[in-house]
């Protein structure tokens, strides 16, 4: 389930943001549409649909990873007391500073990049429905509430960008690739949770 | 109506019932209710003002225009990578179209009739201030903005100049002046090209309850100002009584301007000199009607993810297993 919401979530996001980045009237000035089979690019209504489509994504699978793991009691991933020390100390760990401590499934950056992501696409989503709600229901909806929301959306579409740049970039760090493999699969190899992850395997046996 | 001056009452009633010798339409300014002014056109009425350097409707709006723009940097910046500018700062006198100073002029449209005769008629041309303009809702920085009493304003201290808004325009209405705006203030080589001007129906007279410029100047009380219900009202009886046509009532999926024309728009389209600054009198289907399904289906995503989710978390506490429990 984690897998099929991850990859929605990723996929649906990556399409938003390109098209986000197309509603900006930069298609046609830097020959983006110049580009064989990218001409419908410059088209504003249909790279506004496909935002639209990818929207219905990724507002559904947000909501429905809320109601499901919240319903479920899944609270690993919820920042504990202690993590921002923590995370200092794995950040000390990897640059060779520090020894690194045990993890259990989630290690503490882990769970403070999940709140933070999540502040983000909350804040991306509540705009996006206002900016939806002003385009199909009412666009005489006060200037000030359309104009924030647009902001709101305009300035943490940037922050998703750089938080997505982040998230990929720490696969690239070493000791996290083996966690590439369960991107695609959902598996982790048993020697690696043995090394890094012994709380997590203490629980689970 | 709550709120009739008498220079409103004379413009609004005398005009229509004078000038067009029809009763009984009394409509007025009142603009700080919620509502969507209206605007309609009568091209009988319009002569033109061809006695005149420039018409009346035409010299007061651009007045407003020219006082309200400021002068561009010297040199306006190249945009890259395709180094084009729109600089009308020195053609400010250009009347015979849209331009970032002139946001009304006058379409003079020769017809030729049915019987071979020729028929000539005035077109005021401006923003149709349209119910729901595609200008304002796919504009990225919210610029753009359709108030509540129905007119559709550009905010020159928020307009990057992108043209989005005139590529969305069914009329490209908006017009664009480089060398001015926020964009110089960012990094106006790469992102921006200045502002975007179009009529603003004279918002901040409208909101002190005094009429645009053009229908005040109108000699002839060819424009015709108040709430959109009223003014349609009015175009459907003087449509009726002279055997006329209407444009603007449909268009784009219902705009703040109506057209009253003796002869048809298709036949005031084919004759229409329309291009870059001209627009045409052609039938506009609204482009968004078709993304309504889809934006339904954004605001209904919510509930159909917590549907979702409920239901699947139901479905695991029935079967008994909650994942791993500690970490998901």
């Amino acid at each position: 389930m984690e897998l099929v919401e991850h990859w929605v979530l990723a996929l649906s996001g990556l399409i938003l943001l390109a098209s986000g980045l197309l509603e900006l009237p930069l298609g046609r000035r830097y020959y983006v549409t110049e580009i064989p089979s990218v001409t419908w690019a410059g088209d504003f209504f249909v790279v506004l649909y496909i935002h639209y489509a990818a929207a219905i994504l990724f507002v559904a699978v947000a909501f429905f990873h809320l109601f499901y793991h919240g319903l479920l009691g899944h609270n690993g991933l919820i920042p504990r007391r202690g993590d921002l020390k923590a995370a200092i100390v794995v950040i000390k760990s990897l640059i060779g500073k520090a020894e690194e401590p045990p993890f259990h499934k989630y290690l503490p950056e882990q769970r403070i990049a999940y709140a933070g992501m999540a502040f983000i696409i909350a804040m991306l989503i509540f705009s996006g429905l206002v900016k939806t709600y002003d385009n199909l229901v009412n666009p005489q909806l006060p200037y000030i509430l359309a104009l924030t929301a647009t902001w709101v959306h305009n300035v943490f579409s940037l922050f998703f960008f750089l938080t997505f740049l982040v998230h990929v970039t720490a696969l690239a760090i070493r000791p996290n690739r083996p966690l590439i493999r369960g991107i695609f699969t959902g598996f982790v190899r048993l020697d690696y949770v043995h090394d890094r992850h012994k709380l997590w395997l203490n629980d689970i046996s | 109506m709550s709120k009739v001056t008498r220079r409103n009452f004379l413009k609004l009633s005398t005009g229509a019932l004078f000038l067009s010798g029809m009763a009984g339409f009394t409509g007025c300014v009142e603009s700080r209710r919620p509502g969507n002014l209206t605007t309609l056109i009568d091209c009988n009425l319009c002569d033109g003002c061809v006695d005149l350097d420039a018409p009346l409707c035409v010299a007061a709006c651009r007045q407003r225009a020219i006082e309200r723009i400021p002068d561009p940097v010297e040199p306006i910046p190249q945009p890259f990578p395709r180094g084009e500018i729109e600089d009308w700062s020195n053609r400010k006198d250009v009347l015979d179209r849209l331009t970032p100073y002139t946001h009304l002029y006058i379409q003079r449209v020769d017809i030729i009739d049915g019987d071979g005769g020729e028929r000539t008629i005035y077109v005021p041309r401006r923003c149709m201030h349209c119910d729901n303009p595609p200008c304002a809702t796919i504009c990225p920085f919210t610029a753009n903005h359709k108030h509540s009493n129905g007119a559709v304003v550009i905010n020159s201290d928020m307009c990057f100049g992108g043209a989005k808004c005139r590529d969305v325009c069914p009329w490209e209405i908006p017009q664009r002046q480089s060398g001015i705006g926020i964009y110089l203030d960012l990094v106006p080589t790469l992102a921006g090209n200045g502002v975007m001007f179009k009529c603003d129906l004279c918002y901040d007279r409208v909101r002190d309850d005094r009429l645009p410029l053009c229908v005040e100047a109108c000699h002839r009380f060819a424009m015709v100002f108040g709430q959109k219900r009223d003014i349609e009202m009015e175009a459907i009886r003087r449509a009726a009584q002279v055997g006329g046509y209407l444009y603007g009532m449909r268009e784009n999926g219902g705009t703040g301007t109506i057209y009253l024309s003796p002869v048809s728009f298709d036949k005031v389209n084919d004759a229409i000199d329309s291009g870059p600054g001209r627009p045409h009198m052609a039938q506009v289907e609204r482009h968004l009607e078709k993304a309504s399904v889809l934006e339904s289906s954004v605001l209904l995503s919510p509930v159909i993810g917590m549907g979702a989710g409920l239901a699947a978390a139901a479905l695991v506490a029935v079967k008994g297993r909650g994942g791993d429990g500690g970490g998901d």
